[in-house]
């Protein structure tokens, strides 16, 4: 580790990792990635790995998941088998006056081009069934799908570090200082200043914390999600599920719960028993599945749920990617910010997601 | 232990995956688990975690007693998800009136 580079990503999350790589890949600059943990020990390492479109709304924000999600294949010839799968994804809906929200989806979705059909309780039987003859239909796309976030991380990392990347791990931010035209970082383990030219922050949900070494007030929130995991189970769920997905090994992953307590980790038990249910609400058969663990992570949400991604706005060469969906959304991003960075404009205009947004009103 | 030595048992881990995952930076049993999946099977690492731990001090040169062993996941024991959702009645919980029922001879499950 030399002091002196031209980028300095700070978080190698699912986006840290996935900005690295795609920079790398221009073979221009002197680039480094500082985490305060190991990868995969934050919120990207306790994820079920949907890559969902389906259901992102409005229209425009599930536009940017789609583009991320046609993405995968050709980032999988890239950095190599991230066991991407695009299952389809399935929701399901219990209730019969859920029909015109599904059918208002549908329409919104299709002014993008992301096909979403409403299916009937037969049809979506046909296609999963393993679902509970209960539910009154879904809604259905075959753009989804899901992806190993561990393997994704970790290639990313590999793919960057053959392409000279450097990383340092266990090793926070503790201060930052801009200069003139270039910026002084203070870590843990280093005595001296880290300089660089550019600084990206992606950070997730620590975003705030690290915005506020800037100066800047991040707005974004954190929530938990707790999920439970059965022992491997013969393959039985060919989609992704709102709410589970079984995944290459057998195991079913199963949860879908938002809890806003900061960065408490902890598994609850009374969570944990409803998502119990509403594995059993969704297919019978699983109240007979063995349950091995559960984990929860923590989430990062933007205040107005939508990624904040480009320049930071007053700060000279400094650049944010903060988001929900993260992996869903890790290829498309990785891609625009390494424009940004290297090219000045990016192919989708991300002037919709600056921090700017939350500046106007502050 | 040579390289191909089975440390996890659930997972089929061998040594040298695990040294594959300090190599890499790993430094607590934690991180080898996301990286390799080593500890997440059935036995929640009840069989792997103090071969790890020992992997890991030997090949940073620390006291094993500085390695932290794993996080502990909830339910601990396999546990059927029924059972979780409180649908059905635990098999784990036995009051004493069962425990002398069982003593003559009743089959308590079933």
């Amino acid at each position: 580790m030399t002091d002196q580079y031209d980028i300095v990503i700070i978080g190698c999350g699912v986006i840290g990792s996935s900005i690295a790589y795609h920079l790398s890949e221009y073979k221009q600059k002197r680039i480094l990635v500082i985490d305060k943990g190991f990868p995969l020990s934050g919120t990207s390492g306790s994820t079920q790995a949907w890559v969902w479109v389906h259901n992102k709304v409005p229209s425009w924000y599930g536009e940017l998941s789609m583009y991320s999600a046609e993405l995968y294949p050709f980032l999988e010839r890239k950095i190599g088998d991230v066991e991407y799968k695009r299952t389809g994804g399935i929701a399901p809906f219990f209730a019969q006056t859920d029909w015109d929200k599904a059918l208002r989806l549908a329409e919104e979705q299709a002014e993008v081009g992301i096909k979403v059909e409403v299916l009937t309780r037969d049809q979506v039987l046909e296609k999963e069934p393993a679902l509970s003859p209960k539910i009154a239909g879904a809604t259905y796309s075959d753009m989804d799908g899901n992806v190993n976030p561990f393997r994704l991380v970790e290639l990313y990392i590999k793919a960057a570090k053959r392409n000279e990347v450097e990383f340092s791990f266990y090793n926070p931010v503790t201060e930052m200082v801009m200069e003139k035209d270039h910026y002084k970082i203070y870590t843990k383990n280093k005595k001296d200043a880290i300089t660089t030219e550019r600084v990206i922050l992606a950070g997730g949900p620590w975003s705030k914390e690290i915005g506020e070494l800037l100066g800047l007030d991040i707005p974004v929130k954190q929530v938990r999600g707790q999920v439970i995991i059965t022992e491997p189970l013969a393959p039985f769920l060919k989609h992704t599920i709102g709410g589970m997905r079984q995944a290459e090994n057998g195991e079913v992953l199963i949860g879908f719960s938002k809890e806003e307590v900061g960065y408490d980790r902890r598994t609850t038990m009374d969570v944990i028993q409803e998502t119990a249910q509403m594995a059993i609400n969704y297919i019978p058969s699983l109240a007979k599945a063995n349950i091995v663990r559960s984990f929860s992570g923590v989430r990062v949400i933007p205040e107005d749920g939508f990624p904040i991604l480009g320049k930071i706005p007053d700060k000279k060469n400094a650049y944010i990617a903060a988001m929900h969906s993260g992996v869903t959304l890790s290829p498309l991003v990785g891609t625009l910010m390494a424009e940004l960075v290297m090219v000045g404009e990016t192919s989708i205009c991300l002037k919709r997601y600056s921090l700017k947004r939350f500046m106007n009103y502050a | 232990m040579d390289k191909s030595t089975i440390v996890c048992r659930c997972e089929e881990i061998n040594v040298d995956e695990i040294e594959g995952a300090i190599r890499l930076g790993a430094s607590t049993f934690d991180d080898i688990k996301r990286l390799t999946r080593c500890g997440m099977g059935p036995c929640q690492s009840k069989i792997c975690m103090n071969l790890v731990r020992e992997l890991i001090a030997t090949n940073l040169g620390v006291s094993i007693s500085e390695i932290p062993p794993p996080r502990m996941r909830m339910p601990l024991k396999i546990t059927r998800l029924g059972i979780l959702a409180g649908k059905t009645s635990s098999s784990n919980v036995v009051s004493v009136f069962d425990e002398a029922s069982l003593e003559a001879g009743e089959r308590q499950n079933d």
